[in-house]
């Protein structure tokens, strides 16, 4: 079936294209303007504007992580309601299905999971496999876990070895990319330190934090994974933590690599109360540092909850939970913390969170580099990400949202200051064409022919919130399944994930090794199609090389 | 002859699924019980609860029921099975439940063989706690481990309490005195472990004690690393309960009646709303290789199971084929502490499995409200 969508405002930045045209669909993909050929069905889009669907990079939905916050929390959403946020007062709201449902109707047609463990990625596939709607994949955890410190150790990390652990760990949790969160940190933790920096070693292996990031860089530049390591660097969230922000840009030796939510890195430790924004010194390394990308990790003013592998962190962190409860669980490699948090807007320490992302946003020289998340469930509930919008395209919003603030944190933020307003194509690189570039899918985020039909059309208002929380229409993969911002129908993705290949030897090896340590075959979590009943569920990225 | 069994067999299984449909579609307040089933069992059970409006409760609910309620409200400081085999320095087995429940427990959790580099310089050291391996059947601990076995004559819930006391330094009376010894032996050892887990099921345990023990890891956290370790339902009933949570944010023992899903682990308890009358329809699923679920008895029911020739007169009956025995299945592991694949012990694709099945009675029900 042939599909026009007719006379719409194109906003496709990935080709410099910024005009009204129409656009053609068949097959799922976009195609080029077919001679001599009738349409099946029109879209009128006049006056509307159309982007390629939004593609979230990082966005912790599935996995046992995320469904230990569930069994901790069930309460989220009926708190996040009473305080206003745009959720439904119901525990399902942060299940599966609605998960799915409302990154539609927002325009949203791909979005990683952030952090599969390795051993538990039966559940986060099978979890991911329940969401309808959007195309998904994830990246899987390294860097805490034992084999990889045992190589390190033994001087054996240069080798082939890691690089055949790297690629047999991302085959067999199917996973696109390799995350890496407080190398060594969460390790430590189990040995009982309670603080861990760059150059700090973990206790009977000897290998810091340091090397473990760069052995993992090399890893993956050298099997040619799109997607560079997606590395949460030490000392989240502690005042004056821009420094080992800047120092870990600095020991990237100019090999890619991407930083998540580096919003919670941007903290100075000048003024009175020792907390201030440290978001011009990042940026100045950010914007110097062109092999690294990042992702901002806004945070919103409201009830939510705090999920990581970074347990060394979340085990601190539990003096601020609110309410008064947390999990920490100490699990193979990371493990997950799990901490209900509210950012109250009268906090000086949660008002200047909220305006250091802002400032990283708007510091950027490179929005291709430094990309859009909130680190949801972390710094916001994804529901949130349409005011964010607004926040970055509106400085009247911002300077009504900043004189709700306190003083105090008013005069260390430098966000008064920044007059920069984003545009619709700047936003469309953050939200669409910049990650699905960074993760290496190269048939999303753009309009191109050939792309994936995944579109997101909406009704341009001044009112961005308005805008970007209600998608005129959204095709995912040529199929019509949103309207007025109402799903109505309901389809389901496909998962994405690398085949780096691997020499077969590692499997033998990573089979005694479970079995000597943990008396549990390896196979017990392979996943496989099996793990779902759809078919072609799963699909393999192509490699660069 | 052979193809002629297999159709009268088909036939048999399409006429239980359109009478199991025909029921379930007029249930007013349908329960989907047992749930001794794998991960795409329980997704379709769910599912189908979901259209129907109906209750979703796991036969070994009242264990996991008691943990999740204690987690909603303070939290939980769990340790995977590999992390206690490998680095644990003090384990303390609280009741017999955990052997009970898995004779080779101390064996797996104290291989012969080294294991990961671990916290601190402590022999390993096992601490029974009212789980006297020495007077029942239960296995005997490995050679050569350090094992201290408490007992005493007081009940279970009084030996936790008095060991938080101890472990805390408080003050308390004990007449006992070779009891208190012990007690304030094995608070000091936890105190100077470097990674101290208890362990213990969650179905012998009541409220308040295993907040006791959740109190005494927070305790220990303060200064050294501590955790505790779950026996895990039996019938896949993690397994299933993390299923329910991840599609509706919510544990087992949810009803889906309302506008918006609701848990009350004693409202929607299989047994009560049975006996009470609220419910009006009762789907049976049984159906793990080498586990049984106990049926309420006296109640009719749709049944799913794998070996369904105790089924009654009045039950309409779906042979169905058995997770991990007839089929791969996504279940519950132990040793990954998580959800992970087990493959059919011998592949068997007669028979519907239970995901199937339900799929199959959804469709027959849709198709009967759009006609």
């Amino acid at each position: 079936m042939l599909i026009e969508l007719r006379g719409g405002r194109i906003i496709d930045p990935a080709h410099n294209r910024d005009g009204v045209g129409d656009l053609f669909i068949e097959d799922g993909r976009i195609i080029a303007a077919p001679e001599g050929r009738t349409p099946d069905e029109v879209y009128d889009v006049t006056g509307k504007i159309v982007m390629a669907g939004a593609v979230d990079m990082h966005s912790h939905i599935a996995g046992s992580n995320v469904t230990l916050a569930r069994q901790l929390m069930p309460e989220l959403p009926m708190l996040a309601a009473q305080g206003g946020q745009p959720i439904p007062a119901s525990p399902a709201s942060w299940g599966a299905y609605a998960t799915g449902i409302r990154y539609a109707e927002m325009g949203y047609t791909t979005v990683i999971e952030p952090a599969m463990i390795p051993t538990h990625a039966i559940e986060a596939q099978v979890e991911l496999a329940s969401i309808p709607i959007i195309d998904v994949a994830g990246l899987v955890i390294l860097g805490n876990d034992d084999y990889t410190l045992e190589l390190l150790r033994d001087g054996r990390g240069g080798g082939d070895e890691l690089k055949d652990y790297v690629a047999w760990t991302l085959h067999h949790s199917k996973a696109i990319g390799l995350k890496v969160i407080n190398a060594g940190g969460s390790e430590a933790f189990k040995f009982n330190d309670r603080k861990f920096g760059l150059d700090d070693e973990v206790p009977d292996y000897g290998v810091s934090s340091r090397a473990i990031v760069e052995a993992m860089q090399t890893a993956v530049a050298g099997l040619g994974i799109p997607h560079p390591p997606h590395v949460h660097c030490n000392n989240l969230g502690i005042a004056g933590n821009v420094e080992t922000a800047v120092a870990t840009l600095e020991a990237t030796q100019g090999l890619p690599i991407h930083f998540a939510h580096i919003q919670f890195y941007g903290y100075g430790d000048g003024g009175d109360r020792g907390f201030s924004s440290g978001a011009p010194g990042l940026m100045e390394a950010v914007n110097k540092h062109k092999n690294a990308t990042v992702d901002v990790g806004q945070v919103m003013f409201g009830q939510t909850v705090t999920i990581s592998g970074d347990i060394l962190r979340q085990f601190d962190g539990r003096r601020a939970a609110n309410p008064k409860k947390w999990a920490i669980n100490q699990g193979e490699g990371n493990g997950t913390g799990v901490v209900p948090y509210h950012y109250k807007k009268k906090s000086f320490v949660n008002a200047l969170q909220w305006a250091i992302g802002l400032e990283i946003f708007l510091m950027a020289e490179d929005p291709w580099r430094v990309l859009f998340s909130t680190d949801h469930p972390n710094g916001a509930l994804f529901v949130r990400y349409p005011e964010i919008f607004h926040l970055l395209m509106d400085k009247d919003e911002r300077a009504r949202w900043l004189d709700d603030l306190p003083d105090a944190a008013r005069e260390v933020s430098n966000l008064a200051e920044i007059t920069r307003e984003l545009t619709l194509s700047e936003l469309a690189i953050i939200t669409r064409a910049a990650p699905a570039k960074l993760m290496g899918l190269t048939d999303r985020g753009h309009l191109a022919p050939g792309a994936i039909a995944d579109i997101a059309v909406y009704t341009e208002q001044k009112n961005k919130t308005a805008m970007f929380s209600a998608a005129d229409l959204v095709f995912k993969s040529g199929s019509l399944v949103v309207r007025n911002g109402k799903v109505v129908s309901v389809t389901y993705g496909r998962c994405y994930h690398v085949e780096p290949g691997f020499d077969a030897q590692i499997e033998k090896r990573v089979k005694t090794f479970y079995d000597r340590y943990y008396g549990a075959d390896p196979s017990w979590f392979g996943v496989t199609d099996a793990v779902t009943h759809r078919r072609d569920r799963f699909a393999t990225i192509p490699m660069p090389r | 002859m052979a193809k002629a069994k297999a159709r009268g067999r088909e036939a048999e299984l399409d006429s239980a699924l359109e009478r199991a449909a025909d029921l379930l579609g007029r249930a007013r307040f349908p329960i989907f019980g047992g749930l001794f089933t794998d991960i795409a069992g329980a997704a379709a059970a769910l599912s189908l609860a979901e259209t129907l409006g109906g209750v979703f409760d796991h036969a070994s609910s009242a264990g996991l029921m008691r943990a999740s309620k204690v987690m909603r409200e303070t939290g939980a400081t769990p340790a995977s099975f590999g992390e206690v085999r490998n680095r644990a320095d003090t384990v303390v087995v609280i009741g017999k439940g955990p052997l009970t429940r898995d004779p080779d427990l101390l064996d797996k959790l104290f291989p012969a063989k080294p294991g990961l580099p671990r916290p601190g310089d402590n022999k390993r050291e096992l601490i029974l706690l009212g789980a006297d391996n020495t007077k029942t059947d239960n296995p005997k601990t490995p050679k050569g481990l350090r094992t201290t076995a408490i007992d005493g004559k007081s009940p279970l819930p009084e030996l936790v309490a008095l060991l938080a006391a101890s472990l805390r330094e408080g003050r308390f009376d004990l007449r006992d005195k070779a009891l208190r010894t012990e007690i304030d032996e094995t608070a000091a050892r936890l105190r100077k472990s470097a990674f101290a887990v208890f362990v213990y099921d969650p179905a012998e345990l009541e409220e308040p004690v295993l907040h006791t023990v959740l109190e005494m890891v927070r305790h220990l956290v303060l200064t050294t690393r501590a955790a505790i370790l779950t026996t895990a339902a039996s019938g896949n009933g993690d397994g299933v309960n993390l299923c329910s949570t991840w599609t509706c944010g919510l544990p087992v023992r949810t009803s889906f009646a309302g506008a918006v899903p609701q848990h009350d682990a004693w409202a929607y308890d299989t047994d009560r709303l049975l006996k009470s009358g609220e419910a009006d329809a009762l789907v049976w699923i049984d159906a793990l290789a080498g586990e049984s679920a106990v049926r309420p008895k006296g109640v009719s029911a749709v049944v799913l199971s794998a070996n369904p020739g105790g089924a009654g007169k009045d039950d309409i009956v779906i042979e169905v084929a058995s997770a991990a025995g007839d089929h791969d299945a996504a279940l519950y592991l132990s040793p990954i502490s998580g959800i992970g694949m087990v493959k059919a012990a011998k592949a068997n694709k007669d028979k519907p499995t239970v995901a199937a099945a339900l799929t199959r009675i959804a469709e027959l029900i849709d198709e009967r409200r759009a006609a």
